[in-house]
């Protein structure tokens, strides 16, 4: 059975029937054609599907189109303006952070969430906040660059070592 | 991956929750985070015909600190959890398993009730809650219930819960001064795994002469769900704290208390090997918690 929702996503707000089994990645992509967001796993494992709801980043393909009824989505397609690709997006191009590009989306909509909460994060913050992003191309390393450079302060000392120990409750 | 077909709803309220329960009892699943619910019904490991939302309901999403103690609502994320200041300052072994809980994305989504009623013996939250003696508080049109959470887990999977009810949160009373607690988890890796073990401590000193009051441990990962260590928590009793002390408990936890099974994550024996390191560890996080007071 379908339902009437609200949503806006990119700023844009839209009225439309969805049914009850379809996910938000599924409405994204299938109703609204932004394609951006992408489906690797469907099942919360690889994050190419994420996207911003009410201000928290989330696995669409986990989040049911109905329950985004009265919310506010961004997604990867959001981010560039009339000038441009935004400063996140032209780092991942300028440091090299994309190879295939299948994660980035999901990857640049982690990192665009970690800035937009803290201009400054520490490097653990940093990978931690991609630590829900899968990429079986870059080892990483160059995202986390280009993430770097976008911080308020950026860390010219970049420490290579991405086992540096966590939070506490971890071994 | 697609969902099978499904009649959506959204309550508002509790009293309409636990009708739409009564009426459709197991025809209907409920739905928090989804975190677990999606990917199942996704995996075609259960089907439904109606799947009821909590997520609309104000009163589960929501931490209230009664002073004495802090009733938190089934709904309540990982997030939340971690950032909420009563949890951080009196529950740490609780937050300890919030921080850490599958990835950041997840953890935006994933609440304390679908972790709980999910009911895997190697979830992150429940460990901490059995050290913590929080009460689940449960609710149906016959009225409501409290029951011990240590009493609620029956096998994988499986809870004490009632077709016609739903979990509207836990109760927690506030440890008092002298009291200390941690909770660690082991697996392969740090982000979005599966736990090869994982234990929480909690303990509570004589100020006088730091013996040991009262202790409580709970094992995950050994057994069909997570368990208490009585044999540790025993040679813990009227002791006074020390290294050597702390190894003896978690030596008891490893040959006593857990029966763990052999599978790809680790070996049986890998895994009470394992319990040992994390019982004394958790139990000398805790002490240091005190000594620091
Ligand atoms: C990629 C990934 C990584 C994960 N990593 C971890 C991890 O590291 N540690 C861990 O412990 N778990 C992990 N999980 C499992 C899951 O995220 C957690 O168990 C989570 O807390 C479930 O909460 P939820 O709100 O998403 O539950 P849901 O999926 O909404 O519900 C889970 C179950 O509980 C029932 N339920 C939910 N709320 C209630 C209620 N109020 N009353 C009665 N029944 C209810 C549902 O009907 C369902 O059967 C992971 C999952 C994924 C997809
Ligand atoms: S497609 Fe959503 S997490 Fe992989
Ligand atoms: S660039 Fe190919 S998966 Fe990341």
């Amino acid at each position: 059975m379908k339902k009437i929702i609200n949503v806006t996503i990119n700023n844009k707000p839209c009225e439309l029937a969805v049914e009850s089994n379809q996910t938000l990645a599924d409405l994204l992509r299938y109703d609204f054609g932004l394609t951006g967001t992408k489906k690797g796993c469907d099942t919360g494992d690889c994050g190419a599907c994420t996207v911003i709801l009410d201000g928290d980043t989330v696995n669409s393909c986990l989040v049911l189109a109905v329950q985004a009824d009265g919310s506010m989505v961004e997604t990867i397609e959001g981010l560039s303006n009339e000038d441009g690709l935004h400063p996140l997006q032209k780092a991942f191009v300028e440091k090299g952070a994309i190879q295939c590009g299948f994660c980035s989306p999901g990857m640049i909509m982690s990192a665009k969430n970690l800035l937009d909460k803290n201009d400054n994060p520490s490097d653990w913050e940093i990978k931690e906040g991609i630590s829900g992003n899968l990429c079986r191309c870059t080892g990483y390393q160059k995202i986390f660059e280009a993430i770097s450079s976008q911080c308020s302060k950026p860390n010219s000392d970049i420490n290579p070592n991405i086992n540096q120990g966590g939070p506490h409750g971890k071994i | 991956m697609l969902l099978p077909k499904f009649e959506f709803h959204e309550p508002a309220s509790i009293q309409e929750a636990i009708e739409l329960k009564k009426k459709y009892r197991t025809d209907a699943r409920l739905l928090a985070g989804g975190t677990d619910l999606l990917v199942h019904l996704k995996k075609k490991l259960i089907t439904t015909d109606h799947v009821i939302s909590l997520l609309r309901i104000k009163d589960l999403g929501q931490i209230k600190n009664n002073k004495e103690s802090v009733e938190i609502g089934a709904c309540v994320t990982m997030a939340r959890l971690s950032e909420s200041k009563v949890i951080q300052e009196n529950f740490c072994a609780i937050k300890a398993g919030a921080d850490n809980l599958g990835t950041h994305l997840i953890r935006n989504r994933a609440t304390l009730g679908g972790n709980v009623c999910n009911a895997s013996p190697a979830a992150d939250t429940i460990c901490s809650l059995i050290v913590y003696q929080a009460h689940a508080l449960l609710e149906s049109t016959d009225g409501k219930r409290e029951l011990p959470i240590e009493s609620f887990f029956m096998s994988p999977g499986k809870t004490d819960i009632r077709d016609n009810e739903i979990l509207t949160g836990f109760k927690l009373s506030i440890p008092g001064k002298n009291c200390g607690a941690h909770y660690i988890q082991l697996g392969k890796r740090k982000s979005s795994e599966i736990n090869i073990v994982n234990v929480a401590s909690f303990i509570q000193f004589d100020p006088s002469d730091q013996t040991i009051m009262n202790s409580r441990i709970a094992l995950g990962s050994v057994a069909a769900t997570p368990i208490r260590s009585f044999h540790a928590e025993k040679i813990l009793q009227n002791k006074k704290a020390s290294e050597s002390l702390f190894y003896e408990a978690g030596e008891a936890a490893r040959h006593k208390d857990c029966k763990p099974i052999d599978d790809f994550r680790g070996t049986a024996d890998y895994r009470k090997a394992m319990i040992g390191v994390l019982t004394k560890r958790t139990l000398d996080a805790a002490f240091k918690q005190v000594q620091a007071q």
